[in-house]
């Protein structure tokens, strides 16, 4: 299988003398191209720190990060940040959804940011996936959170791009919720051949994973192939 | 097309009304008082130009005093001229009732007179000979009511060798309104009237009627003299003497540049205050948003992008703030303009240049100041942005040395070292301000009226013979105006204290080899070139006068009020003055030029101490050498024309009697009592309102007036702009203020949820309030004592000043400042008690 992340010796620390905290401490990791991986661990243990390295919004202290052919040190914070509104969909905790701008607006904003047009029938057909058709002239603050949680999603897959990074998506969602929006996922990232890493608090969401990777004080502690799937 | 950037900016622009309103007012008052600034310059300028177009008399390019009908036409018909106005002399009018103004009567065309600012705005140039145009000044003085066909007589000499009087009758036909500035009047008479007076005239050489005037309009205001040299030599007159109107001279433009010099200063301080403000408004705010740009960083938005969005609200807040600060500055600058300038009905500029350079200026000011808030947001990364307070970073390393105590004062004052960047800007924007009103109030009150008068007035009142100051006819020194009927009234008036006369008598004098020596001493190197720069001919009869050992001399006859001025020390250059003895005779004092006092080394240009001149056939020992006091020897010379090198000379009044006694009296000096004033104001109205005389009066009163008129301008301009800067401090200080508690929100709600109560929040934002002021203060009160002892202590040296210490606008401004320290903060409170504690602890922003 063809390998889209590599993270090698990933290393961050915080403070230092008594204070400091290992929040990365020799990560190597590799994902497959269109496989759903979950990352566990406890809070503080240095998952999203891992994730944020991922998408290339932290840069690690030492090692390094290649998304398909591309090295992410090897770009500067203006390249990085274009390469990652066009390879990179992220899906956040609190949604970051920008509240000046409609659910339709907010969609194809990392599009137009790009100076680019959106495709509007792929985009539809996204929006009617995630059954967002009557909210699209809304705000923000106008949705109920599972609501705001798959217009982010929609945002994420808009830009078709190869990955998908989402940190805790459901933490803020009922269960009922959340089970929609995992299977949303998974279902999307099947039909647009996405990979998608997820971290997670909830067992029974890794549990639905492809592979399961479980980080404890900055190390990968554990890492688990799913064979229910 | 979905533009995500110009989305955002105008959506969150209207989420943030307060801030906008606060930045809005910040751009609303910073182009306020460049517009202010720029109104003031154009029209000091315009009015400048104006004011020496007035003072030249004409506006067109050049003049010739004297050319033929047919030479006039020659040039008239050259491709570089635009027009060639002409004018025939008929003569000057001599008329009691105009002394003191010379009034010229003429023939001219239209071109002339309207280039003379002269062409009648009611009814029109005269044409047949009983027909004349005047000014309203003249109609006036003449009691001649402001309506077409009024009868006027007029009397005027045509000639001034034999001065023969003529009187006659005319029909007015044409009027325009007088300018006091201008040098003459103008009385335009028709062609075949001058062409008739010239006739008469033409048998004299000396007579002024038939000289045939010109003035040409060029196409190009460039290099005047070597266009008209050009002219001149193409229609084939080369050597036609003609003067360039000096209103054209690059040194006018200097002159004017100079003038808008304190405006310049001005600008920058505006901008100083304007970053101050603006800068610290957008900081605020982009720290605020900071949260809300790493989101949009996050969501792919690039560095550029997100400065864009910075800079495109600023733009907005431009928009609405700058056209309304033009509008605003303008209509203050309008209202500004009478009050600053003095010497004339004062125009306002409505140069475009005025609202172009003030909006380009404003938006200059909001540019820079947003450049660094744009760098912060742009830069901001994403992980930070999650985790971003108020606080500067380098601040989380530092590490309290002592253990703190948790003292409501000791954490009010810790709050404000949490952003020292911002506290150090609000204490500028204030300081700035109030240094500023510091050192204005200072200069004015340094100012001393009496060292200022002194230099020009030496009594209460002086009064001046008609002729006295008649700089083309001369002085007449048998003059009438000034007689025995007016002395004796006014030195019968009750309250009168001191009197004193000064006489006039001109006359050439040899000069000895000493005195030679002292004038070639005195006129060397840079003196010697600076005089020869504005003054040709003055040199030119400098050097005339020592080669041949001769000079003009004005013998002035003075007792009373100027000698005893002249007794004290103050003008004394050489020598040693004994009243008694030289109230006995014999002896005469020489008149320096009005020079600084005791910076020269030199020998005064004139006579030394103990040397023997001769003054018409008597002998006289010089017994001091003196500066020149100006209200003695101002005036006119006896001829009018001043071409000459002239010594001057004081002797007692009485010899000076007693050598001419045909002079009259030239000036009367007197001073009353001062509740008398008026009393001796309404005796000299009253007086010359019988006889129809009109003779300067100077008196101590008007000088003050004067000069109040002459320095409001400064006094005004400074006041303002420091009271607005001063404003400027203040809003910043609000504004500060306000965020910073606003902001903290949630943290106040923290701290009351682990038991801080409501007066301790309270008294902390108070505290922090005053804090921020004690500093201010403290910071201010050191400035403006620096600024004030040192800085406007130079600078009031060696004026009409006496230097007083005073920091009363900072004492009046103490408790303003304290108060509004407690009520903002208070008013915040307040406002945040609004919502309950679990309310405050939940919000997300």
């Amino acid at each position: 299988m063809e390998i889209i992340v590599k993270a090698t010796g990933l290393k961050k620390y915080y403070g230092e003398g008594e204070a400091l905290v290992k929040a990365l401490d020799g990560v190597d990791l590799e994902i497959e191209r269109g496989k759903f991986t979950a990352i566990v661990g406890t809070s503080g243990s240095g998952k999203s720190t891992l994730l944020n390295m991922l998408g290339g919004l932290d840069v690690p202290d030492e090692g390094s990060v290649r998304i398909g052919s591309q090295e992410l040190s090897r770009l500067n914070a203006e390249q990085a940040t274009i390469f990652r509104r066009k390879q990179i969909g992220f899906i956040f905790q609190n949604y970051n959804l920008v509240p000046v701008l409609t659910v339709w607006e907010n969609i194809i904003f990392p599009i137009s940011l790009d100076g680019r047009k959106p495709d509007r029938k792929f985009i539809m057909d996204i929006v009617k996936l995630l059954g967002l058709e009557s909210k699209l002239d809304s705000f923000p603050n106008q949705l109920s959170g599972g609501q705001q949680q798959r217009a982010a999603i929609a945002r994420a897959l808009a830009t078709k791009p190869s990955i998908i990074l989402a940190d805790e998506p459901t933490g803020n969602l009922d269960s009922g919720t959340s089970d929609d929006v995992v299977s949303l996922l998974k279902m999307s990232g099947s039909q647009f051949h996405q990979t998608i890493v997820m971290i997670t608090h909830n067992p029974e969401i890794a549990a639905r994973a492809d592979r399961v990777i479980q980080i404890e004080d900055g190390r990968i502690a554990y890492v688990s192939a799913n064979i229910c799937d | 097309m979905f533009r995500p950037i110009s989305v955002i900016s105008r959506r969150s622009f209207q989420k943030n009304k307060g801030r906008n309103l606060v930045a809005a007012i910040a751009i609303v008052l910073t182009t306020l008082m460049f517009t202010t600034l720029f109104v003031l310059s154009q029209s000091m300028n315009k009015n400048i130009v104006e004011m020496t177009f007035r003072q030249t008399g004409y506006d067109a390019q050049a003049s010739f005093q004297s050319i033929t009908g047919e030479q006039a036409d020659a040039v008239a018909s050259h491709p570089e001229v635009k027009e060639v106005g002409n004018s025939l002399v008929a003569g000057l009018a001599q008329d009691k009732r105009i002394s003191g103004r010379q009034v010229e009567i003429r023939w001219a065309d239209e071109s002339y007179a309207a280039h003379s600012f002269a062409l009648p705005t009611v009814g029109r140039m005269p044409e047949s000979p009983d027909e004349i145009a005047l000014d309203t000044i003249v109609l006036d003085r003449l009691g001649v009511s402001h309506e077409l066909g009024s009868q006027v007589t007029i009397g005027w000499i045509a000639d001034f060798v034999s001065k023969e009087e003529v009187t006659s009758t005319f029909t007015l036909c044409g009027f325009w309104e007088g300018n006091e500035s201008s040098y003459a009047s103008m009385a335009w008479v028709g062609e075949d009237f001058a062409r008739e007076a010239a006739f008469a005239g033409e048998s004299n050489s000396e007579a002024i009627a038939g000289k045939r005037m010109a003035q040409v309009s060029l196409y190009s205001e460039r290099d005047i003299a070597g266009t008209m040299d050009r002219i001149l030599s193409d229609v084939g007159i080369d050597g036609l003497e003609y003067s360039v109107n000096l209103a054209y001279s690059p040194e006018m433009n200097r002159m004017a540049a100079q003038e808008s010099l304190p405006m310049y200063a001005g600008m920058v301080l505006v901008f100083l205050a304007g970053y101050l403000i603006i800068y610290n408004i957008f900081q605020i705010s982009v720290t605020a948003d900071i949260q809300f740009y790493g989101k949009l960083k996050t969501l792919g938005m690039t560095k550029r992008q997100l400065k864009k969005l910075i800079y495109m609200q600023a733009g907005r807040l431009c928009l609405v703030g700058i056209p309304v600060g033009l509008l605003l500055g303008y209509v203050l600058g309008a209202v500004l303009v009478p009050v600053l300038i003095s010497f004339q009905t004062g125009s306002v500029s409505a140069n475009p240049v005025i609202f172009v350079g003030s909006a380009l200026f404003a938006g200059l000011t909001v540019l820079v100041s947003c450049m660094r808030p744009a760098k912060l947001a742009g830069k901001v990364s994403p992980i930070e942005a999650l985790r971003y307070n108020d606080a500067e970073e380098s601040n989380r390393h530092r590490r309290k040395k002592r253990q703190g105590s948790a003292s409501v004062p000791a954490l009010a004052w810790s709050n404000l070292g949490r952003n020292r960047k911002r506290t150090v800007i609000l204490v500028c924007s204030l300081t700035l301000g109030l240094v500023l009103m510091s050192c204005f109030y200072a200069k004015n009150v340094s100012f001393d009226m009496e060292k200022y008068l002194a230099g020009l007035t030496i009594a209460d009142y002086q009064i001046d013979e008609a002729t006295s100051e008649d700089y083309m006819a001369g002085y007449d020194p048998q003059g009438s105006t000034l007689d025995d009927r007016l002395v004796r009234l006014i030195e019968s008036m009750d309250g009168l204290e001191e009197t004193g006369h000064l006489y006039s008598h001109e006359t050439e004098i040899a000069l000895n080899s000493r005195t030679v020596e002292n004038i070639q001493g005195f006129y060397a190197g840079e003196r010697l070139n600076e005089w020869a720069a504005y003054d040709a001919a003055g040199v030119e009869a400098m050097r005339s006068a020592v080669e041949n050992k001769k000079a003009s001399s004005v013998i002035y006859g003075i007792d009373g009020i100027p000698l005893d001025v002249y007794g004290g020390e103050t003008y004394w250059e050489n020598g040693s003055f004994d009243e008694a003895l030289f109230a006995a005779g014999g002896y005469v004092l020489a008149i320096g030029p009005g020079m600084e006092t005791g910076i020269q080394k030199q020998a005064m240009p004139t006579v030394s101490v103990g040397d023997t001149v001769s003054i018409e056939g008597r002998e006289y020992t010089v017994m001091a050498v003196l500066n020149n006091l100006q209200p003695v020897t101002e005036g006119a010379k006896e001829n009018g024309a001043q071409d000459a090198f002239y010594l001057d000379f004081i002797m007692p009044a009485e010899t000076f009697r007693e050598c001419w006694p045909d002079n009259t009296l030239r000036k009367l000096y007197f001073n009353v009592g001062d509740d008398k004033m008026d009393e001796v104001q309404e005796k000299l109205d009253g007086y010359f309102a019988e006889t129809g005389l009109t003779l300067s009066v100077t008196s101590r009163k008007s000088m003050e007036e004067q000069y109040e008129r002459e320095t409001r301008a400064g006094a005004v301009m400074g006041n303002a702009i420091s009271v607005v800067i001063a404003l400027v401090g203040v809003l910043n200080f609000i504004n500060s203020m306000v965020t910073s508690i606003v902001s903290r929100k949630k943290e106040f709600a923290m701290m009351q949820s682990v038991g801080m109560t409501k007066s301790q929040l309270c008294k902390l934002l108070v505290f922090e309030g005053l804090d921020y002021t004690v500093l201010t203060l403290s910071v201010t009160y050191v400035l403006s004592a620096l600024a004030v002892g040192v800085g406007v202590r130079a600078m009031v040296e060696g004026g009409f000043s006496t230097f007083r210490f005073t920091l009363l606008p900072l004492v009046l401004c103490t408790p303003i400042l304290a108060g509004l320290a407690i009520l903002v903060p208070y008013l915040c409170f307040r406002n945040l008690e609004k919502d309950s504690l679990t309310e405050r602890l939940r919000s997300t922003d």
